[in-house]
């Protein structure tokens, strides 16, 4: 899989490409501010964008707007945005049209490479990866809401999060240790529940979910 | 307050409408005008009932009186301290005195003859006491006590000894043609010697003054010694030399004469000397009761004719001037157009008047009204200063509050591209130590756990010194932000755009946003807490609240009094609202300069 990085710290630049290279992802190109990520992107045409979103030459958000314009003018394109801090903000921004290929995560967690290069993958191959900071808190605000969440069991939630998160039924089986098909009599419970169409195992699920989380 | 009050009383008594000291003024000035009117009618009439002399004569008489009264009261109405005023009143009732003469009583009669030549004593007297109304110099007040004298004294002789028919015939006392002889010699001789030393002594004062000054002494003064020696000499030079009958020459006598107060009042209230009254005028203001002076720089104003005159303070701790209010401001030497005057106290200084030297041409007299109010200004310096150092501090503590939050997003940022980097890289390596070593890959991970909880800890601290979405986004990010992770129910309500503010006013508002609702969870036992922001009208409002117990002051939680300190410096408000049992309010208005 053909990716271009982004991150204007040289160190964090070569550790994140060996990380990738290691996980079987093919680094074509590292860039070093936002202007550069979108003109590497725009000639290697890759499969995913890995960006860090605080980069030259604004130093602020300028790679989540490098990201977001990659989304729209090449809109094939899968993109995983890292970050030191994570906000909500950023992710409904990011998940606005589709969630397909859509990739929110703390930086810190390249360190779990393994982890890491699932999510990168699962991003690449059409796939939602949002970090369980971001989904917690998501799901925490509309609690407070006084929402039909409440009534879910603790089971429940914990799929709900998972399926927020961008796990599929088999990675959320795996993770809390139970079979697939009861991970699918979860999902149809909180469908029900928060009103939602059913969708299946499919892609735009995450983003039913993430849509309701932030009404 | 107070002296604000009293200020805008005393800036009106200095017009001079104002005061009841004034106001009195004004009314027996009044009737005095009334008076001398009345008495010189009186005159006139009787001179009708009886006629003693040709009536256009009379009437040419008091008209004299009339012009000296009249002249007398002007000037005393416009410049009440200055003497000269009540001193060509008194001009005027000689002249009415003299006149009596003609009056057809004996009485009356007797006074006028008394009094005949007193007007022209009162006359030099003026002329010594212009332009002030006060005689300076024992030669001058021997000269002008020697004019009374010959005027009163040396005229009894013309009255006791001359023969004279009813009814003018009432002081009369011996028919002694020698003895009016030699009064009538003496008279001519101290007259002429009152004459002569009153010419030197105000040529020598024209003479010492200053060019200025003399350009308009000098003609005003040979008036008034030409309108003096015209009395006497007429009849024996001036009609000689134009061949006068003795009806011009009296009407030439009365007119030169009556041209003096003229001139003199003329000079007093318009010349340049008006304004040594003035500076006498601004004496008097400021002896005048504390409460009801106006404002030094307006009284000077007022006194020079200024308008555009500014009084500068000089603030030793800025080395510079500074105005009222106690900004500093910048004082440049004279040039063209502004004219600029130290005003100093026993060696140390105190100020500087700029003025439009066009208006004000003698610098002299700036300096002059300078020495009058340097202690005033003195005392109105000591508070400029106490102003000024107020400003400064306003303005150094704007500036830490502008170095802390700089600082802050200094370290915010060096944390996030210096230690936060470094901890991802040493997990990153534990990471690979784990893939080299499987042996002790357990242990290796447990360590990468341990930096990543660090990072977590690290990404928190980060967050509380200058969070994130405010250095990428803006107030209502960040704003947006903090209040997802509240534990609470919390309305938000933001009408600001992110980049439109300063980032002074930004940062300000979060931290008390922040402080507010930090505040709110400990403290209100709050359900719900809203947040509220709008830029409206150059302010940005901020309000944070909620329905807890209130009872809260800026007093509870630490951070509230380093907020007041924050607002104030913006120069904004910072409000709490907190009834017992009704929930808490605070409430920020903070100005967003343009």
């Amino acid at each position: 899989m053909r990716v271009v990085i982004g991150d204007d710290e040289v160190l964090v630049r070569a550790g994140l490409a060996q990380v990738l290279r290691d996980g079987g992802f093919d680094v074509v190109a590292a860039a070093s501010d936002a202007a550069q990520l979108l003109q590497y992107t725009k000639f290697h045409r890759p499969t995913l964008v890995v960006t860090d979103i605080r980069m030259p030459p604004g130093n602020a958000d300028d790679g989540l707007a490098a990201a977001l314009r990659i989304r729209q003018e090449l809109p094939g394109t899968a993109v995983v945005v890292l970050s030191q801090h994570l906000q909500r903000k950023y992710a409904v921004e990011l998940l606005a049209n589709n969630s397909e290929g859509i990739g929110y995560l703390l930086k810190q967690r390249i360190s779990d490479v393994i982890t890491f290069c699932e999510n990168v993958r699962r991003v690449g191959t059409g796939g939602t990866a949002l970090d369980t900071e971001i989904v917690d808190l998501m799901v925490a605000r509309a609690r407070r809401g006084g929402d039909a969440i409440d009534a879910l069991t603790e089971r429940q939630r914990q799929v709900l999060e998972l399926m927020a998160a961008g796990y599929s039924n088999a990675a959320i089986a795996r993770r809390i240790s139970v079979t697939e098909k009861s991970v699918v009599a979860h999902a149809s419970h909180i469908y029900e529940g928060l009103g939602l169409l059913p969708d299946d195992d499919g892609h735009r699920r995450v983003q039913a979910v993430v849509q309701y989380l932030n009404r | 307050m107070q002296s604000v009050k009293g200020h805008s009383v005393g800036a009106r008594s200095v017009k001079g409408q104002g005061s009841s000291a004034v106001r009195s003024l004004h009314f027996s000035l009044l009737a005095l005008a009334g008076a001398t009117f009345a008495i010189g009618a009186i005159e006139i009439a009787m001179n009708l009932v009886e006629p003693a002399g040709p009536p256009w004569a009379v009437v040419a008489f008091i008209g004299v009186a009339w012009v000296y009264a009249a002249a007398g009261l002007v000037a005393w109405w416009r410049r009440p301290s200055n003497r000269i005023g009540p001193l060509m009143l008194f001009c005027g009732a000689c002249w009415l005195a003299a006149g009596l003469l003609n009056s057809g009583i004996p009485a009356l009669i007797s006074v006028g003859m008394v009094t005949a030549t007193v007007p022209l004593a009162a006359a030099v007297h003026l002329l010594h006491a212009f332009p002030s109304g006060r005689l300076h110099g024992t030669a001058s007040r021997l000269t002008v006590a020697g004019g009374y004298f010959v005027a009163i004294v040396l005229q009894a002789p013309l009255y006791l000894f001359e023969p004279n028919p009813p009814p003018y015939d009432w002081l009369w006392v011996a028919d002694r043609p020698d003895l009016l002889a030699l009064g009538g010699a003496a008279q001519r001789l101290a007259g002429a010697a009152v004459m002569i030393v009153t010419t030197v002594l105000l040529a020598l004062r024209v003479r010492a003054a200053e060019p200025a000054r003399r350009r308009v002494l000098l003609p005003l003064l040979s008036y008034g010694i030409f309108a003096v020696l015209s009395v006497p000499l007429s009849a024996a030079v001036i009609s000689l030399l134009f061949g006068l009958s003795p009806v011009a020459q009296a009407v030439f006598q009365l007119a030169v004469m009556a041209g003096l107060p003229i001139i003199f009042t003329f000079g007093v209230l318009s010349g340049r000397f008006a304004r040594t009254g003035e500076i006498e005028e601004l004496g008097a203001w400021l002896g005048s009761a504390e409460g009801s002076r106006p404002a030094l720089a307006d009284a000077l104003a007022n006194t020079l004719g200024d308008p555009s005159l500014r009084l500068a303070f000089w603030v030793p701790e800025l080395d510079g001037y500074a105005d009222a209010a106690g900004s500093p401001i910048a004082v440049v030497p004279s040039s063209g157009e502004r004219a600029v005057v130290e005003v100093n106290l026993a060696d140390h200084r105190v100020g500087a008047i700029v003025y439009d030297p066009l208006i004000v041409a003698d610098a002299e007299l700036v300096r002059a009204a300078g020495r009058v109010v340097a202690i005033a200004a003195d005392r109105e310096r000591l508070t400029v200063e106490l102003r000024s150092s107020r400003e400064a501090l306003r303005l150094s503590r704007a500036r830490i509050a502008d170095a802390g939050d700089r600082e802050r997003r200094r370290v915010a940022r060096d944390l996030h591209d210096g230690l936060q980097v470094q901890l991802l890289l040493l997990a990153l390596q534990a990471q690979e130590l784990a893939g080299a070593h499987p042996a002790a890959a357990r242990d290796v991970v447990a360590l990468r756990t341990g930096i990543d909880s660090a990072a977590a800890d690290l990404r928190a601290v980060v967050q509380s010194i200058m969070p994130a979405a405010l250095i990428e986004r803006g107030l209502s990010a960040a704003t947006e932000d903090l209040v997802d992770r509240l534990p609470l129910r919390t309305r938000l309500s933001i009408e600001v755009q992110d980049g439109t503010l300063p980032e002074v006013v930004e940062n300000a508002a979060y931290f008390i946003v922040a402080e507010g609702l930090a505040n709110a969870l400990k403290y209100s036992n709050a359900e719900e807490l809203s947040v509220r922001m709008a830029h409206d009208d150059g302010k940005l409002m901020v309000e944070v609240s909620d329905n807890g117990v209130g009872g809260a002051t800026l007093n509870t939680g630490s951070g509230l009094r380093g907020l007041m300190d924050r607002t104030d410096v913006l120069g904004g408000i910072l409000r709490v609202i907190s009834p017992a049992g009704d929930g808490t309010r605070l409430v920020a208005e903070l100005p967003c300069g343009s």
